[in-house]
This record gives C-alpha cells, structure tokens and sequence, in this order.
C-alpha cells in the first residue's frame, strides 16, 4: 500500500496498485453476477485454491506410478481419469483423460490447435508456449521441427504422434522410463518427471531433477 | 484461393498447421485477476453457465483483430461479458456502470463517463 491508504474496505485480497481496464472488467463482472445470486464469493477463493493446488509433480506422481506398477500402468492407459482418481486427484471439470505412452517405436506429443485444453487437473496451467501461435499452428504439421527447437531429436524410425485436445478430451504423455534409474524409488522417479515431458516435448533423463519444467 | 474464401474457412482460433515463427519457450506467473478469471470461468462452468466450447467461441467471435492485440485472459473477460450479455444474464449498461464503480474506489476517473 502506497498511496492508496483510504479507510473503504476493498474487497480484493492484497490489490495494492491501481487495476487495469481488464482487471476491473473482471472485478465487475464477477461481483455483479454475485449480486444476482448466481455463485458465491467463497467459489471463487476455493477455486483458486483447487487451481494453486495443480501443479506438474501430480502428473510426476502418476507417471511414477505407472513405471513402477504395472498393473496401474493398464489402468492408467485403459481410463486416464479413473487412475488418477485412485491417487487421489480429483477431476474439478468435466473432461476425460487419454494417457499416451511413449515407447520404443512411438513419441507422443500433445498440442490444442484451437486454444488452450491441458490436462490442467494433473498438471495444473498451461505454460504461456502452449497457448500461442507457433506451437499451435506448427506442432501438427511439423511436429519434428518443433521438438527440434525444444532440443529433441526422435530418429527417423521413431513415429511421432500428436494429439490435438478439445474441450472434453484431454491428453497426458507417459515418457519413456529412462535408462540407469533402476534402483529408483518411487519418488525418485517422480522427480525426474518434467511438465514439458508430459506435454512430450522432452524425454525424461536420469541427470536432471526438479519437476518444474 | 481467394482471400475471402480463407477468411470463411479458416476462422481466427483454427490456426493448426498454418506456418508460424519458431517457439519461443516464454511463460509467466499468472497476475492476480487473471487468477480470478481463470477460477470464474471454472465457476461460471460448474453452475453451467459457461462451458469451454462457449468460451472458446466467444473468444473467437471477438474477431482476429482484438484476438491478435488482447492477452489471453483480456480475450476470455472480453467473452465471457459479451456472452452474459447475450445470454440475458447482464447488459452493457450494468456492466459499466459496475465498472465505474470498481474504478472509485481506486480515486479513479470512471472509464465510462456519463454520456
């Protein structure tokens, strides 16, 4: 608070600095369908919360999981919503999930031409890449030049697929297991598994840690 | 093809395998009202109010000139106030008049001044 030290109470949580056209578009939008009954303030605030709780390491968790148990592997291929449910994530919409495994003859890769559908329940927003224009309109026509510039090279006698999502029908890709992690726990695993290996950008490998990417 | 037979089919969210820049791996952390506007959208979609598709068409009939120069949740606010609009549920006068009272609280000009 700098300047702005009145005595009205505001009803954002924190705002500081005066908010820009689009912000108040949404402040008024929001407090007037409030107004009208339609949802409570309280919806929003534990969305939000349900949204900050999405992040890459569930979508690690699964793909762990799936390395590791074969049986849940099965599953997780058969119904991709219903296997991650057993783990305890929920679904907050209505979309469905279509896990694509990755293997010796295949690399997946998972795009949304249109907009913006991601498997957000696992693996929370998308990055800002995924959404724009470059992705979008090359991922489908050039899928191997576009995981080049992400450093990803697939041999020739390596299909890729790409998987475009819509709005009930999301994708999530199980990376290959990579090579010297079999003393791995679980968790280990689970740590080696980036967000842009989901998406299929990039292989999962042993040398690298941290589950923000 | 003529150019206004492209516009007919190809409207401006169908862009898959037109040819386009290389990637730039950019991202950013979501500012606090894009948060709330991602969350009113799922909300407005729990109470169906608001599906995807409708959104992702609302975006689409905002037309390719402020899909190309608005950000993404500046294009869903734009959406989802021109589709409450035409769902009956609000109407512009509200809205601006909502909006003018937003901005007093800030000691700001009303951005829709009295006509």
């Amino acid at each position: 608070m700098s300047q702005h030290e009145h005595d009205h109470p505001h009803a954002e949580i924190g705002q500081s600095e005066r908010p820009g056209y689009y912000d108040m578009m949404e402040t008024a939008v929001r407090e007037l369908l409030i107004e009208k009954g339609l949802f409570e303030a309280g919806e929003i605030r534990r969305q939000i919360e349900v949204l900050d709780s999405r992040t890459p390491a569930l979508g690690a968790k699964v793909v762990a999981r799936a390395w590791v148990d074969a049986d849940f592997r099965a599953r997780l291929l058969a119904n991709g919503r219903t296997a991650c449910e057993e783990l305890g994530i929920s679904f907050y919409d209505d979309t469905q999930l279509i896990v694509l495994e990755n293997t010796a003859e295949v690399h997946n890769l998972i795009v949304c031409t249109l907009c913006s559908c991601y498997p957000r329940p696992v693996l929370g927003l998308p990055p800002d890449w995924y959404k724009l224009k470059p992705y979008r309109a090359r991922a489908v026509s050039e899928p191997r030049a576009v995981l080049a510039e992400f450093g990803t090279h697939i041999p020739d006698d390596v299909e890729v697929r790409v998987s475009d999502s819509t709005a009930l029908v999301r994708y999530l890709v199980l990376p290959r297991r990579p090579d010297g992690t079999a003393g791995y726990s679980e968790e280990q695993l689970a740590g080696l598994v980036t967000r842009d290996a989901m998406i299929g950008v990039i292989p999962v490998t042993a040398g690298e840690a941290g589950v923000s990417r | 093809m003529s150019q206004t037979e492209n516009l007919l089919k190809r409207l401006p969210n169908d862009i898959g395998g037109l040819p386009a820049e290389p990637i730039q791996r950019v991202d950013h952390e979501l500012e606090p009202w894009e948060k709330r506007c991602h969350a009113l959208a799922d909300v407005l979609d729990f109470h169906k109010i608001l599906n995807t598709e409708e959104k992702r068409r609302g975006v689409e009939a905002l037309g390719s000139e402020m899909i190309g120069k608005l950000t993404y949740y500046e294009r869903w606010i734009a959406a989802f106030a021109n589709i409450l609009f035409q769902k009956g549920i609000l109407t512009p006068t509200e809205l601006a008049r909502k909006m003018d009272e937003v901005a007093a609280r800030w000691g700001d000009e009303p951005p829709h001044p009295p006509a």
